[in-house]
């Protein structure tokens, strides 16, 4: 679908300036559109840069130069002449303000977070049920949370937060999250407990979700992420792309498929919703068992019980299980279809990048259908259809 | 800083403007507290890092605000009014001096240093290279034409809107929309070596 290029709104959307409804239309262009989203991340380079100029403290000594320069007449002809105002009201309210200023400053400047510790910016929570809280506060109608609080719902509420004018973020029953960061170039949230549906119009890696054991990386679409007590947990994607990563290890879940978590592992393989129970048994214990020999067990297992489309888990576990298992995966992937050219089986087993990335790309497609076809957005790449999640240029989404 | 002056500037309300345009010294000395820092950093950042011409700046526009401001009737925003005095004040400046010494960023001190291995270092190192960064960033909002570095200056350092920019500049939003599109481009072109996840702890 063709739509118009967006690269002078990019400042404009960064800071807010755009409708919603402007917003919206912003962000399903750059998502399929290559030029536009190599500009984007030029211009939020440059706008992370221009948020490092720092504001300078002017000299104290300047007031006095200011004054005596008054009183020896030399501003330009017109200058008021310095005199106490005429009405003592006059005069209170400006003492009052004047004590106020001078005692603002002492105390804020030693107050000071830091360089570039401005006011927090926050987003608003509407209740939908019950009464969830901001710290300790309760919200009745709508609330404003800002970097640093938490928003708390018990058993009987719900909230759902507006992410700026990037999207809406839904939060269950009996759930803890804390707005990290809100900036032009990045919104970050931490997920401690509990339940929270995310839908997101925006550019890929705009949005980011912390959890125990995983970031969630917004790649531009909805999904569902539940984090249990010990800090374990899920993602399932309804539409677009999440990038789970943590412990070098990362997981691209598309539409229709899901992928577990686990503290100290990080992200487990994405599969999708509809395989098999044992196939989705099989996988957790290669994922998260500790004993090799139960692990290439289950992989067997996993294989007999996998399907074309699986090859979304398969190959996602070429790089992360052992090189005899690796070969049983690998024979497994080229049943359902051979590699494309310029892929070979030593060139996968000795995991070469290059290969890997392009049978990958060569195997999207299959996973965009089984996820409904809601995997990738539609639009064009430079005039030819959006094929790949790889044109979204992914980056680490980790933030130490 | 930020909070202090924002903070400051809400008590800069019709009184003291009011009181300032009868000459009350200390309603003058208000205003001059709520806002000398941002006036100040504008006019350094617009006079090639020259802290000594930028006090002269900073002073020069205190005297022309104490001048204009019985003619001031409240048609604008104060602020709007006080910023556009600023921006012809550093435009006239630059006119006259026509010395604008850029900071040469391969001279700055300890940049490579900084930027070396940023992934591997400890926090308190990445700040001194966020540190260095921002020295770098002024020199290379330095260099920017007036026309997209005052947009920018207006931005960061005041916090006004696009749509207060325009007022100020006396242009349109979308002129200032576009203005802050290719001075963020010509940010990002110039230091793009600091395109490095590390240093902003991505």
């Amino acid at each position: 679908m063709f739509s118009k290029h967006v690269t002078k709104d990019i400042s404009a959307y960064c800071h807010g300036e755009l409708t919603t409804e402007a917003s919206k239309q912003f962000a399903e262009h750059i998502i399929s559109c290559a030029g536009c989203r190599t500009k984007f991340e030029e211009i939020k380079l440059g706008i992370k840069l221009a948020e490092q100029l720092p504001q300078l403290t002017a000299p104290d000594s300047l007031w006095h130069e200011v004054e005596s320069a008054l009183g020896r007449g030399e501003a330009p002809s017109g200058t008021v002449s310095v005199r106490p105002a005429s009405s003592w009201r006059l005069r209170l309210a400006v003492a009052a303000a004047v004590v106020l200023v001078l005692t603002l400053g002492v105390w804020l400047y030693n107050s000071q977070p830091g360089p570039h510790g401005g006011p927090g910016k926050a987003w608003q929570v509407t209740r939908l049920g019950g009464t969830p809280k901001i710290g300790s506060e309760e919200v009745f109608y709508r609330g404003s949370l800002s970097e640093g609080e938490w928003l708390e719902t018990d058993g009987n509420s719900r909230a759902q937060i507006a992410v700026g004018t990037i999207g809406n973020v839904d939060i269950d029953e009996n759930t803890r999250v804390r707005l990290l960061e809100t900036q032009p170039t990045e919104h970050r949230l931490e997920l401690a407990r509990g339940k929270m549906s995310a839908r997101i119009w925006a550019p890929p890696r705009l949005f980011f979700v912390d959890t125990p054991s995983a970031v969630a990386a917004d790649l531009g679409c909805a999904y569902t992420l539940s984090v249990d007590d010990k800090g374990d947990g899920r993602l399932s994607v309804s539409s677009g792309w999440v990038a789970l990563q943590a412990n070098e290890r990362e997981s691209i879940v598309p539409a229709g498929a899901s992928c577990e978590t686990r503290v100290g592992t990080g992200p487990g393989t994405p599969y999708f919703d509809d395989s098999t129970l044992e196939f989705q048994q099989a996988l957790n214990k290669v994922d998260f068992d500790n004993d090799q020999a139960s692990r290439s067990k289950a992989l067997k297992s996993m294989l007999d019980h996998s399907r074309a489309q699986d090859t979304l888990t398969l190959w996602h576990l070429l790089p992360r299980v052992n090189e005899s298992d690796r070969v049983l995966v690998y024979e497994k992937m080229e049943s359902f279809g051979a590699p494309p050219a310029g892929v070979t089986r030593d060139g996968v087993l000795k995991l070469d990048q290059n290969m890997l990335q392009l049978w990958r790309v060569s195997l999207e497609g299959g996973w965009i259908l089984s996820g409904g076809g809601k995997g990738i957005p539609k639009g064009t790449v430079d005039g030819k259809s959006l094929k790949s999640w790889s044109d979204l240029k992914l980056k680490d989404p980790v933030k130490k | 800083m930020e909070r202090r002056a924002a903070m400051a500037e809400q008590l800069i309300n019709g009184q003291v403007i009011e009181a300032c345009q009868q000459g009350d010294r200390d309603a003058f000395l208000c205003l001059f507290e709520a806002y000398k820092d941002k006036v100040f950093s504008i006019a350094v950042y617009s006079s090639g890092g020259d802290r000594t011409l930028a006090e002269d700046v900073t002073q020069q526009i205190f005297l022309k605000l104490f001048t204009a401001i019985r003619q001031f009737r409240g048609d604008s925003e104060f602020t709007t009014w006080l910023y556009r005095l600023v921006v012809n004040a550093c435009l006239d400046e630059r006119r006259r001096r026509r010395r604008w010494l850029p900071w040469d960023l391969t001279q700055t001190p300890g940049m490579a240093a900084a930027m070396s291995n940023l992934s591997e270092k400890k926090p308190q190192e990445r700040q001194y290279a966020r540190l260095e960064v921002a020295e770098a960033v002024r020199g290379a909002i330095e260099e920017l034409k007036p026309k997209f570095r005052l947009p920018i200056l207006l931005k960061y350092i005041e916090g006004l809107s696009y749509e207060e920019i325009a007022e100020v500049m006396g242009c349109s939003k979308g002129t200032v929309a576009s203005r802050l599109n290719r001075g963020h481009s010509q940010l990002a072109k110039r230091l793009s070596h600091f395109n490095n996840p590390a240093l902003w702890g991505e």
